[in-house]
């Protein structure tokens, strides 16, 4: 069977199957509390118990060079060092011969811990005098930005980051506007909740460590480790095999050096695999309140808009720098305005750590906007769709000021929802406005990420085999079938004649992760390009043998294999390559790069590559005794620019809508009495299972062909996830005029809104609300 | 520990039980037999990716004891393919036609259901389909192209394909 077969024929191995000879396991013992000081850990119990190989905790930690990491702050220790900032930080890491001893032995540490008043919420991290979670500044630069933007680290006690951007004179074209309307909207706290739990075996050979992980992002591991440990990348090999899902879950730094420190200590190869429960408690979506002030003029044209974005990073900075960067720099949607003041900042609290997931604060600014955008529209009288028409980008037309046009026509995506969801005879149906209604919405957000880079290797045996080598992670979009395809079209081969060689980080080239949508258009262009320098030498190679100008030649896969074709003459290529190198063969070895230019003039510091664009549509049904939201339809679309392979975009954006879905229905991480996460498990914690899709549910990928990757494609991995929320909260008010402002859409709250309250509850007392 | 004239039977084939009392089904499959289609995601009954079948019946081997299959006949992922040449039988073969998976972590769990679902209806509505599916979690493919895997298997099967 080969790769795709071993799916369906359980033969795929994930990190979490990885083992190795001589192999310990590893279990963490976590923090009860939601912030303490730890005074001490006695762990002689537990190394007394047999089968206990060590114990790692922070003492060990701190003798590191550098024992903390996180991208732009580095303020996290790979484990608790004097201090727990949530619960289920881990405060000892115990090694032993199997898992039951390990998990017996946790029991046996007694940690001495002086109770602090934990920073639950927003507000209680916000508030004068509050208990702050860092003492000291930490390392790390602020992210690099252009013309416009601010990027600040660690700004104030308990506030991460902060970045802004302005242009235009704000207050002047507030005041001078027809209609000024400030709207605030609360998003939930959501779990990744990907199925292949954290996962990672390390082992360490003549001083060259060696690790097998879930993580997306193995050069970026091997940075990270190669700093705290103060080794050369080179003694250092990440190995990344097939990831059980991830959705930004699996990014950026997670338990590899807490891994490796204990494959250190221990003196023999270790393996972690945390629990789905622990999974949960390492890493969530941001959950915030987003204040939006927007003006429009008499006909309905968007003005200015200010934004206050007020995002919870949780204990540690993880990716969360980046996430307030996109949020706030996105959150103007793709319209045309005058001015516009964005600023987003990250609050630390003591809960989960919080980072990227599938589309970096994406869905965040998109919910609070596209909602914002269909409440003014009625407010005014006018249809949201029309609203809409008024105000989209035109293709071509900067997102900003010094970034790059609008390469998706986002009126033909909005109208391509409409017909497919029947909105335009929305008012024929009887329940129309008596609790039946429907929603548009269009998200947005850049793709490729910004100032990217890759490189890749395409190889070509004498007998036409292709071996394509490159680091973007297989974590179910598949990179490497879609990898493959580019260097097949590229070279004039078969699909069936390439490969996607494993990723291990010694041999493949690098890029700088499985993010921001970049793999087909970032990477995948690397890999063409390297595909073109194949096809250049093995041309070249042909017409040396046959005595001809390279141009003259093209590949093709004949009945003898692969052949140069020259004019009606066909020449197979495998014994030209034999005849004169001879031995076991030969292999052409093709290189590709690609670096996205930093541009100052740009907000974010490079014209983006490309626009992601999602357009969605919902129509609902709701009891207005129960408050019940019933998804009659929900539609949603996006732009691949060329599909490289149409059924994987199509899956790409089904499944990113519907976390979406689940987000603004019923997934929602809380917190009991502000401290104690109260559903972080698999069985507490909903997700969307086949039962709940909506009664039609129906996702289309356009091809607008303006996309800057292979073929005209763009990524689109994330945008499915952009609009979904916003739409079905304008539905509900189509079909009720009543406005659901918090996430998730539940029956009370939907209730609540009937009832003419206003559900825009502080984060701060929603938990004690509920 | 059971003893040594304990079994079952393993994907058709007669294999010993020695495990200790208290030990579940998956890591008996995992470990003692090496069977790692059968996958552990949230070891609590929820997700579906340890999903085997029990006597053609569908149960989450991370919350079934293995003395509770003393006896009886288990199915895991590795014995759905032909056992002699491993070629995929209709259901595998619909869920690669549809494209039913994209991580496959919870691929055996949905084609092993799909397979009891099948046993029991032949040509399924599109909301028995939901139902049986709703056993299990995909946080993948939002479950669209799992369903249309299921559609196909039924006539795949209906068809008398082998």
């Amino acid at each position: 069977m080969d790769g795709l077969n071993d799916k369906v024929g359980g033969g795929t191995r994930y990190a979490f199957d990885a083992a190795l000879p001589g192999m310990r396991h590893a279990k963490l013992l976590r923090s009860p509390h939601p912030h303490a000081r730890i005074l001490g850990i006695d762990a002689s119990h537990a190394l007394a118990l047999p089968g206990v190989v060590c114990v790692v905790t922070g003492e060990d930690a701190a003798r590191l060079p550098d024992p903390h990491h996180g991208f732009s702050v580095r303020d996290q220790p790979l484990i608790a060092i004097g201090k727990v900032r949530y619960v289920g930080d881990p405060v000892a890491a115990v090694v032993a011969m199997d898992e039951r001893t390990a998990l017996a032995a946790l029991e046996l540490i007694a940690v001495d811990y002086e109770v602090l008043e934990p920073v639950p919420t927003l507000d209680a991290a916000l508030a004068p005098g509050a208990p702050v979670l860092f003492d000291e500044p930490h390392p790390g630069a602020p992210l690099g930005v252009g013309a416009g933007s601010w990027s600040r680290n660690e700004p104030a006690p308990n506030v991460l980051y902060e970045y802004g951007y302005a242009r235009g004179e704000i207050d002047t074209d507030l005041a001078g506007a027809a209609h000024v309307f400030t709207d605030s909207f609360a998003i939930s706290r959501i779990s990744h909740y990907y199925l292949e739990p954290y996962s990672g075996v390390a082992r360490i050979e003549d001083g060259r460590i060696e690790l097998w992980t879930c993580n997306q992002d193995p050069f970026m591991i091997r940075a990270d480790i190669s700093r705290m440990f103060g080794l050369p990348v080179n003694d250092i090999c990440l190995h990344s095999p097939m990831i059980g899902g991830g959705f930004g879950g699996k990014s950026y730094c997670k338990l590899e050096p807490l891994i490796v420190l204990m494959a250190m200590k221990a003196r023999a190869p270790v393996r972690l695999a945390l629990t789905l429960d622990e999974s949960l408690l390492t890493l969530t979506k941001h959950a915030g309140v987003l204040t939006l002030t927007t003006g429009v003029d008499a006909e309905g044209r968007l003005i200015a808009r200010r934004s206050e974005l007020k995002l919870d990073g949780g204990a540690y900075a993880d990716a969360s720098a980046m996430v307030a960067l996109k949020a706030a720099y996105r959150v103007t949607g793709p319209y045309r305005w005058k001015s516009v003041f964005s600023r987003a900042s990250i609050i630390r609290t003591t809960t989960i750590p919080a980072g990227s997931y599938r589309g970096f604060g994406g869905t965040q600014a998109s919910y609070a906007s596209e909602c914002q955008i269909d409440m003014i529209a009625r407010r005014i009288g006018l249809d949201p769709y029309e609203m809409r028409r008024r105000n989209l980008l035109d293709v071509g037309e900067p997102f900003a000021p010094g970034d790059s046009g609008m390469d998706s026509d986002l009126r033909r995506g909005l109208d391509e929802v409409c017909r497919r969801l029947g909105y335009h005879e929305r008012s024929q149906h009887p329940g129309h406005r008596n609790g039946r209604g429907m929603g548009l919405a269009i998200g947005i957000k850049d793709g490729g990420g910004t100032g990217n880079h890759a490189q890749a290797t395409v190889t070509v045996s004498h007998t036409g085999a292709v071996t394509v080598s490159a680091a973007t992670t297989e974590i179910g979009q598949g990179a490497g079938s879609t990898l493959c395809r580019i260097a097949t079209r590229t070279l004039g081969l078969p699909l069936a004649n390439a490969r996607y060689a494993p990723i291990d980080t010694d041999r493949t080239p690098l890029n700088n992760g499985t993010h921001v949508s970049c793999g087909t258009t970032v990477t995948g262009t690397a890999v063409q390009r390297a595909a073109e320098d194949a096809r250049a030498q093995i041309l070249e190679f042909a017409a040396e043998q046959l005595q001809c100008p390279a141009a003259d030649l093209t590949l093709e896969e004949s009945g003898q294999g692969w052949a140069v074709r020259r004019g009606a003459d066909l020449h197979p290529l495998a014994p030209l390559i034999m005849s004169w190198f001879g031995g076991v063969g030969y292999v052409f070895i093709g290189r590709g790069g690609i670096k996205v230019p930093y541009d100052e003039r740009s907000p974010v510091r490079a014209r983006n590559l490309f626009w992601m664009p999602s357009w969605a549509g919902a129509e609902v049904e709701i009891d207005r005794e129960t408050g019940r939201l019933r998804v009659l339809q929900l539609i949603v679309g996006g732009d691949a620019g060329h599909a490289i392979d149409m059924a994987s975009c199509v899956g790409q954006i089904a499944g990113a809508a519907l976390q979406a879905y689940g987000l603004s229905l019923f997934e929602e991480l809380r917190y009991r009495d502000g401290a104690q996460p109260e559903n972080a498990d698999p069985r507490a914690y909903r997700v969307p299972m086949a039962s709940d899709l909506p009664d039609r549910f129906d996702c289309f990928v356009e091809e607008h062909g303006m996309g800057p990757g292979p073929f005209g494609a763009k990524g689109l991995g994330e945008s499915g996830m952009l609009a979904v929320t916003a739409a079905l909260a304008n539905a509900i008010e189509d079909a009720t005029g009543a406005r659901v402002t918090t996430t998730p859409f539940t029956g009370e709250r939907i209730l609540a809104a009937l009832d003419g309250l206003d559900t825009v509850v502080p984060m701060d007392q929603r938990s004690a609300a509920e | 520990m059971t003893g040594d004239g304990r079994g079952f039977t393993l994907n058709g084939k007669p294999a010993s039980l020695r495990a200790p009392d208290n030990a579940v089904l998956v890591d008996v499959l995992r470990e003692d037999h090496g069977l790692h289609g059968c996958r552990i995601g949230c070891d609590q009954a929820v997700c579906g990716a340890c999903t085997v079948l029990v006597d053609g019946t569908p149960m989450a081997a991370c919350s079934t004891f293995a003395f509770e299959v003393e006896g009886r006949s288990v199915l895991t992922i590795e014995g759905v393919a032909n056992a002699s040449d491993g070629a995929p039988d209709p259901i595998q073969r619909a869920f690669l036609e549809e494209r039913g998976f994209q991580c496959g972590y919870c691929t055996a769990g949905m084609i092993l259901t799909t397979r009891a679902l099948l046993e029991r209806d032949p040509d399924p509505t599109e909301a028995t389909i939901r139902a049986w599916l709703g056993a299990g979690v995909c946080r993948c493919t939002g479950y669209s192209a799992i369903i249309s895997a299921v559609h196909t298997a039924a006539r795949l099967l209906r068809q008398g394909s082998v």
